[in-house]
């Protein structure tokens, strides 16, 4: 294993509030967290129940990347869902997930984006990693290759993400504590390699520390936005289609066509 | 591999790629393939700047003082998409859009004796411009009212113009307008390469000059969009779409052999194993026996560290060198994009010069477009060959796209596709073809 792949990747990490960026282990009770897991109304928005939806303060993209049949999907799936499927296919028909969450009292609509099933021949798109503010890397404690593969994946993400993404390194299964074949330290050893990395382990089955990983990820990204209520794209830059919920409809076209 | 497929797609260039995704959508099952390491074949981006070093063989790393190598794409096909063109059109259908950021190109420029000038963008531009005297820019308008209110189903915009017989000469006449602004409006509108459109039927002019006055009223500036990070982006969006509908991605997988039974394919060979399918889709690297040449184009990629002069510091803008000013058969053109589009790093700009090469020196031929751009830090000089199928894939069911020309949009880009779609299919191609055809965005959501 390259164990000098994605060392001093860029500079520390977030968790200025006592946690320090290497290599933390998450458990339940350590988020600094308010309002828990899943967003609870507040009792003004209850009283208010026929008001439009306040538009999220930010919008975040957090891609999930690793070897195939690691859990990548059901992790996704436990966070966003609330499920879990025992089936291991490989994912089709997913582009992405959204999960709106309040954290530090900011609305923050979440697209957990899926690989769509290239991981399968290492054929990840370079724009897959592009906009992910977050990067989960997940492998299986039960499956040493998954672990092997692991610097492949740092290496990708310091060739094409950007150097700002928050990382978590994640061995998934916890479950199969029976069966594993990476112990907890390898992978806190490897995180600690790399500046900022965090590094916990989960079950999307048993949904353990599931939740906690994205919230933990989310919190350290937004440690590092400016304190703006809304995120903006500079005004130069044109999504063309900002919502996958609008229809594919060009704008109408000006009455008086303007030319020389 | 090792098993049967609808289509196998060879190469993902962004034709394959947008076809790659069309048979996924609409539910076929593709495998697709391609010999190199990246996305994009012809249409890719290179990265990091060390990598096109590397392919340039120029010797030694890049110089410190161009940053850093993964800041670096840099297109090997220089193009822009028009606003309200059918790749656009094609992105919108497919939501493409989601995976994509563009900016628009700040402004198009023409040479006209030793000097660029701005081709007007506004009311205002078009007054001052020096394109033109008083006397045209007023007869030049009675014709471009003309040409945008044009129906071709509706005789009483016509005024007379029969769009399939008419010849554009013709139309010239009878407005009046002189070889200046036909020259300007038949290659800075109409973005013709050459003078042969003047006799033909008007009509194809007509609505490349409407193509270009909807484009340039979308977003003001120029008639173009350049996507951020690269039109290596393009591909790599196609390619996403056809992934989540079930179509398999292998890079770096070498092709062996295409296999056929009856004059029919009947699958590919790869490292051993064998795929089969139905019908195969491939750029020309892939079928060398099936493709002829019908041309050379240069290009030249430049690496600046300034803005072009009297581009007003644009950051991306496009040159149009008419063939006629530099006594040529057809046009050269200029790409110039930069830091602001994330493809170089902070304060570099990539100016990429090509055209059809007409003599046995074809870096003679695009010196006047050097010399716009001076100084020049590095630049990387390609001569390609153009290919075009020998076989339409009818019997065969092999279906193969042709090179990506000299044009400066992607206007004949997705001509081709649709060609290749008509070929495959039996049916015209229809933009609806290209829609997602379930939900594949998941969650809540409350905004």
């Amino acid at each position: 294993m390259d164990r000098t792949a994605g060392a001093k990747r860029r500079g520390p990490g977030g968790g200025g509030e006592g946690l320090s960026s290497n290599s933390r282990s998450l458990s339940a009770n350590s988020l600094p967290v308010a309002g828990g897991a899943s967003p609870k109304p507040s009792p003004a928005s209850s009283r208010r129940r026929r008001q439009p939806p306040r538009p999220a303060d930010y919008k975040l993209q957090v891609i999930i990347i690793g070897s195939r049949g690691v859990g990548k999907t059901s992790l996704m799936e436990r966070f966003t869902d609330d499920t879990f499927s025992e089936a291991c296919k490989s994912t089709v028909g997913v582009d992405f997930k959204i999960k709106t969450i309040e954290l530090r009292g900011k609305k923050i609509r979440l697209q957990i984006w899926d690989t769509a099933g290239q991981e399968r021949f290492n054929s990840i798109t370079s724009a897959y990693y592009r906009s992910a503010k977050g990067i989960v890397l997940v492998y299986d404690i039960t499956k040493k290759e998954t672990f092997e593969d692991v610097p492949k994946w740092m290496k990708m993400i310091d060739k094409y993400a950007s150097e700002d993404a928050e990382l978590l390194l994640v061995g998934n299964k916890l479950d199969c504590e029976v069966d594993r074949a990476i112990s907890r330290q390898q992978g806190e050893k490897f995180a600690l390699q790399v500046t900022g990395m965090r590094f916990c382990e989960a079950s999307a089955k048993d949904n353990y520390n599931v939740n906690e990983i994205f919230l933990k990820l989310v919190d350290d990204i937004l440690n590092k936005l400016p304190d703006i209520p809304r995120r903006e794209l500079s005004n130069s830059i044109l999504s063309l289609q900002p919502e996958p919920e609008i229809p594919p409809e060009l704008p109408p076209l000006r009455q008086n066509v303007r030319c020389c | 591999m090792d098993e049967e497929y609808d289509v196998i797609v060879l190469g993902t260039g962004l034709k394959e790629c947008i076809l790659s995704g069309i048979m996924s959508v609409n539910g076929k099952k593709v495998l697709h393939m391609d010999r190199n390491p990246y996305y994009g074949g012809e249409s890719a981006s290179i990265t990091p700047l060390e990598d096109l070093f590397k392919r340039f063989k120029v010797a030694g790393n890049p110089p410190e003082s161009m940053g850093r190598g993964r800041d670096w794409n840099v297109d090997l096909i220089p193009k822009f998409l028009m606003a309200n063109g059918q790749l656009v059109k094609m992105l919108l259908y497919t939501e493409v859009t989601r995976y994509l950021d563009f900016k628009v190109v700040e402004g198009s420029f023409v040479y006209k004796a030793g000097k660029i000038h701005k081709v007007p963008s506004t009311e205002t531009e078009a007054l001052a411009s020096d394109l033109m005297g008083m006397f045209e820019k007023r007869r030049f308008r009675k014709f471009l009212i003309f040409v945008v209110g044009f129906d071709e189903h509706d005789p009483k915009t016509n005024q007379g113009v029969e769009p399939r017989k008419t010849t554009m000469r013709e139309v010239y006449k009878k407005f009046d307008l002189g070889q200046e602004v036909i020259d300007f409006t038949g290659h800075a509108l109409a973005l013709y390469r050459t003078d042969d459109y003047l006799d033909q039927p008007c009509l194809d002019t007509i609505n490349r000059i409407k193509l270009y006055s909807e484009s340039l009223a979308r977003y003001s500036k120029s008639p173009y969009l350049y996507p951020l990070y690269g039109l290596g982006e393009l591909p790599q969006g196609f390619a996403r779409l056809s992934a989540i509908y079930g179509g398999t991605y292998m890079l770096n997988k070498p092709v062996d052999e295409i296999v056929y039974e009856k004059g029919r394919v009947v699958g590919v060979k790869s490292e051993g194993e064998t795929a089969r399918c139905k019908q195969l889709i491939c750029d020309p690297s892939y079928v060398p026996n099936l493709v002829k040449k019908v041309g050379k184009v240069i290009r030249v990629i430049c690496i600046l560290s300034h803005p072009i002069k009297n581009t007003n510091d644009c950051n991306s803008c496009q040159i149009i060198i008419p063939q006629m000013q530099v006594n040529r058969k057809s046009d050269i053109y200029v790409c110039i994009v930069s830091y602001a589009h994330n493809v170089a790093a902070e304060g570099k700009y990539i100016a990429i010069v090509s055209t059809t090469v007409e003599t046995n020196n074809p870096e003679k031929e695009v010196q006047p477009a050097l010399e716009l751009l001076d100084p020049i830090d590095k630049s990387f000089v390609s001569i390609s060959d153009l290919y075009q199928p020998t076989d339409d894939g009818q019997t065969s069911q092999v279906f193969i796209s042709s090179s990506y020309d000299a044009t400066t949009h992607f206007e004949t880009t997705c001509d081709d596709i649709k060609s290749i779609y008509k070929r495959m299919t039996g049916t015209d191609f229809d933009f609806e073809n290209m829609k997602r055809k379930q939900n594949d965005v998941f969650g809540d959501d409350a905004q």
